[in-house]
C-alpha cells in the first residue's frame, strides 16, 4: 500500500508535485496516467527516496521507503531501463543488487528466466535493445519478491509478446494481494490492466477512481448515425444538452441522446437511416478529456481539442 | 474500442501481500560493490596497469641507477647518494606515482560511473539511507587497491633483488628502513583511491572528476611552488599539500611523519565528509 499526504516537489520555481494526496491499495493494479511533465516521474522517485519531497509525506507498506529494513523486498521499482552500468551483464547488475539483501543467486536466475533473459544474461547491458533494458529492468524489481511493485513505463519498447507479458504479470502479482502502481501512456494497454486509475495533471491528482467510473464520469458515450439527410436530423435533434459533431459526410456522431430516441424520431420525421450504433467511450477518451486543460507540452493542432474546450 | 471488463471487487478482496526474506546487512553491502568493482572490465585494466608500472618501472630503474645517483635533496634538487635500504625503496616505488594517477582515475570513475550511466538510482533504491552504500565502496576500494599495491611493490622487490644485488646493493625486506617505507606507499596509494571516490561522489561527472583529482595531485605542488617563489609564506603551505604531505609521511623533511599522515587523512575525510553531506542531502 502507498499512501501519499500533500506530497509536493519544487524544483526551483518550479512545482513538479502540488500538494497531492493518493493511496494506492493492495490487491488491485492502479494505472499512474498523465501528460509528460504530469509529475509521475517525480512522485515514483519520491516513494522510494530518490527525490526528496519539498513537503508532505509518502508512506509505503506502513512505512517512510527508508525505514525498512528490507527495501527490496517491501518495493520493487522499475523507473527507467538506464539504472544499470553498461559495463556490467544483466546477471552481474542482479547479482549486485541481490547482494545487499542476502538475496540467494538462485532468485537471480529465476528472475532472469521469469524475464526470459536467459540467452543475455552474460552479456553487457551496454548492448542490449530497449525491450531487454526493459526485462532487466523488470527483473530487477521482481528480485526481492516485493509486497509493492512500482513500474514505470513498463511496457516501453517491449515486443507485443512481452507487453501481454507484462499485463498478465501485474494481474498475477496484484491477485498475490501485492500492490502494482503503473504507468502508461499506452491508454488501450492500461484499460486492460488496470483496475483503478489515478491521473496526474500539472502535479495534481485530477481523478482517483475505479476505470470503468473514471470512463463513465469523464467521457459520455456517443451515437453514431449515417443517413442522407443528416442536415434535417441535426436540425431534428438540436436541444440544449445534445451535441451533434458531424464527423464525415452523410455521418453524424451524437451524444446526449439514446440510440432508441434517435431512431425513434427519425422514424416520426420520415428521415431515413442507413446506420445507427452506439459507439462506447473508451479510456482514451476519458483522458483526453480529463487532460485536456493540463497538457504541459501540447503539439501543435489545435483543431482537436477546440471543440472540447469549448464543451468545458 | 470497446469496454473492458473489471474484476475490481474480487481481487480487493484479497488479503495484502507481506514480504518476507532477508534483509539489507553491511556484509552484504561490502560484497555487493566487490561483485560492482569486479565485473568491470576496467577495474581488469587500471589494477593490471599499476603492477604492470611498478614492475617495468623497477626494473629499469634497478638497472639505470646506482645508490651513488638515485636519490636527489629535495631543497636543492642536486643528486645525492643513498644507501641501499633507500635504493630498494626507491625502485619499488617509483612506479607506484604512475599508479596514483591510475587508481584516482578508478577511484572517480567507481562512482561517477554509477551516476553516468543511472546505476545510482538502483544503488541508491536498495540502500536508501545512501551512507552505509558510499562507506561500504569506500571499504572494497580502498581494500583492493591496497592489496594490489601491496603485490606491485612485493613483486618490484622480487624482481629488483638480483638485478640490484649484482651490483652489490643487496636489502631485506623486513628491514624496517624498506617495509615501512613501502607499507607507507603503498598505504597512501590506497587513500588516494579514497580520497577520489569522495571527490567523484562530490562531482558526479568522470570528466569533472578526474580533472578535479589529478588537479589537487599534479597540478597543486606546482602552482603552489611556483607562487612561493613570488610570495614567500606560501611556501609554509607545501607540506599541507595532499602529495606532498604523502610523500613526508613516508620520507620527511619538513614536518614529522605522524604530522603528515595527520594532513593525508585530514584530506580523505573532508572529501569524504562532503560527499557523504552532499549524498544524503541531494536528490538522486
Amino acid at each position: 500500500m502507498i499512501q501519499a499526504q500533500s506530497l509536493t516537489k519544487h524544483y526551483g520555481s518550479k512545482t513538479a508535485v502540488d500538494a497531492i494526496d493518493f493511496t494506492v491499495q493492495p490487491g488491485k493494479v492502479t494505472g499512474f496516467l498523465g501528460p509528460n511533465g504530469a509529475g509521475k516521474s517525480t512522485t515514483m522517485r519520491m516513494i522510494v527516496g530518490l527525490d526528496r519531497p519539498s513537503a508532505g509525506s509518502v508512506i509505503v507498506n506502513g512505512k517512510p521507503y527508508h525505514e525498512h529494513k528490507a527495501p527490496l523486498r517491501e518495493v520493487g521499482v522499475l523507473l527507467d531501463a538506464k539504472a544499470v552500468h553498461t559495463g556490467r551483464s544483466a546477471f552481474n547488475h542482479l547479482r549486485a543488487m541481490a547482494a545487499t539483501h542476502d538475496i540467494p543467486t538462485s532468485r537471480v536466475h529465476e528472475v532472469i528466466n521469469l524475464t526470459g533473459l536467459e540467452s543475455v544474461a552474460r552479456k553487457r547491458v551496454g548492448g542490449f535493445s530497449l525491450g531487454m533494458g526493459q526485462r532487466l529492468g523488470i527483473a530487477a524489481a521482481l528480485l526481492g519478491d516485493p509486497a509493492t511493485l512500482i513500474l514505470d513505463e513498463p511496457v516501453n519498447g517491449l515486443d507485443p509478446e512481452g507487453v501481454q507479458w507484462v499485463r498478465k504479470l501485474t494481474k498475477q502479482l496484484a491477485a498475490e494481494g501485492r500492490t502494482v502502481l503503473l504507468s502508461s501512456h499506452l491508454m488501450s494497454e492500461m484499460a486492460l490492466t488496470a483496475d483503478h486509475i489515478i491521473v496526474l495533471g500539472r502535479g495534481r491528482v485530477i481523478a482517483d477512481a475505479s476505470v470503468a467510473d473514471i470512463i463513465a464520469s469523464a467521457a459520455q458515450n456517443t451515437v453514431r448515425v449515417r443517413s442522407p439527410h443528416t442536415a434535417a436530423l441535426a436540425a431534428l435533434l438540436a436541444q440544449d444538452d445534445v451535441t451533434i459533431t458531424n464527423v464525415e459526410q452523410d455521418v453524424l456522431e451524437i451524444s446526449g441522446l439514446t440510440v432508441t430516441e434517435i431512431g425513434d424520431r427519425a422514424a416520426a420525421a420520415q428521415i431515413s437511416l442507413h446506420e445507427l450504433s452506439a459507439v462506447n467511450a473508451s479510456l482514451e477518451d476519458a483522458y483526453m478529456k480529463l487532460t485536456q486543460n493540463e497538457v504541459e507540452y501540447r503539439t501543435g493542432d489545435a483543431s482537436s481539442h477546440t471543440e472540447a474546450e469549448v464543451a468545458r | 474500442m470497446s469496454t473492458q471488463t473489471h474484476q475490481t471487487t474480487q481481487s480487493a478482496s484479497v488479503s495484502p501481500f507481506v514480504s518476507t526474506g532477508s534483509g539489507l546487512r553491511f556484509s552484504g553491502l561490502l560484497k555487493s560493490e566487490s561483485i560492482k568493482l569486479w565485473s568491470l572490465r576496467s577495474t581488469y585494466w587500471t589494477f593490471s596497469l599499476v603492477v604492470v608500472a611498478a614492475l617495468g618501472l623497477a626494473v629499469a630503474m634497478s638497472f639505470a641507477l646506482s645508490p651513488e645517483t638515485a636519490g636527489f635533496d629535495q631543497a636543492t634538487g642536486a643528486v645525492i647518494a643513498v644507501d641501499s635500504a633507500q635504493m630498494f625503496v626507491i625502485v619499488c616505488t617509483i612506479g607506484l606515482g604512475l599508479g596514483q594517477m591510475i587508481v584516482a582515475v578508478l577511484g572517480v570513475l567507481s562512482i561517477s560511473g554509477e551516476y553516468s550511466t543511472g546505476m545510482i538510482k538502483s544503488t541508491l533504491t536498495a540502500v536508501p539511507d545512501r551512507l552505509p552504500a558510499l562507506w561500504a565502496k569506500v571499504i572494497v576500494v580502498f581494500g583492493f587497491t591496497f592489496l594490489v599495491g601491496l603485490f606491485s611493490v612485493l613483486s618490484a622487490f622480487l624482481v629488483a633483488t638480483p638485478i640490484l644485488g649484482s651490483q652489490d646493493v643487496t636489502a631485506s625486506l623486513f628491514d624496517v628502513d624498506v617495509i615501512m617505507p613501502l607499507l607507507g606507499n603503498v598505504l597512501f596509494l590506497a587513500l588516494i583511491a579514497v580520497f577520489s571516490v569522495g571527490i567523484g561522489t562530490i562531482v558526479r561527472s568522470s570528466a569533472g572528476g578526474i580533472a578535479t583529482v589529478l588537479g589537487i595531485i599534479l597540478l597543486l605542488p606546482t602552482v603552489v611552488s611556483l607562487f612561493s617563489l613570488l610570495v614567500e609564506w606560501v611556501a609554509d603551505l607545501m607540506p599541507f599539500l595532499f602529495t606532498v604531505a604523502g610523500s613526508e609521511m613516508i620520507a620527511p623533511t619538513m614536518v614529522e611523519s605522524w604530522e603528515a599522515l595527520l594532513i593525508v587523512l585530514a584530506w580523505v575525510a573532508v572529501s569524504l565528509g562532503i560527499a557523504a553531506l552532499l549524498l544524503k542531502r541531494r536528490d538522486a
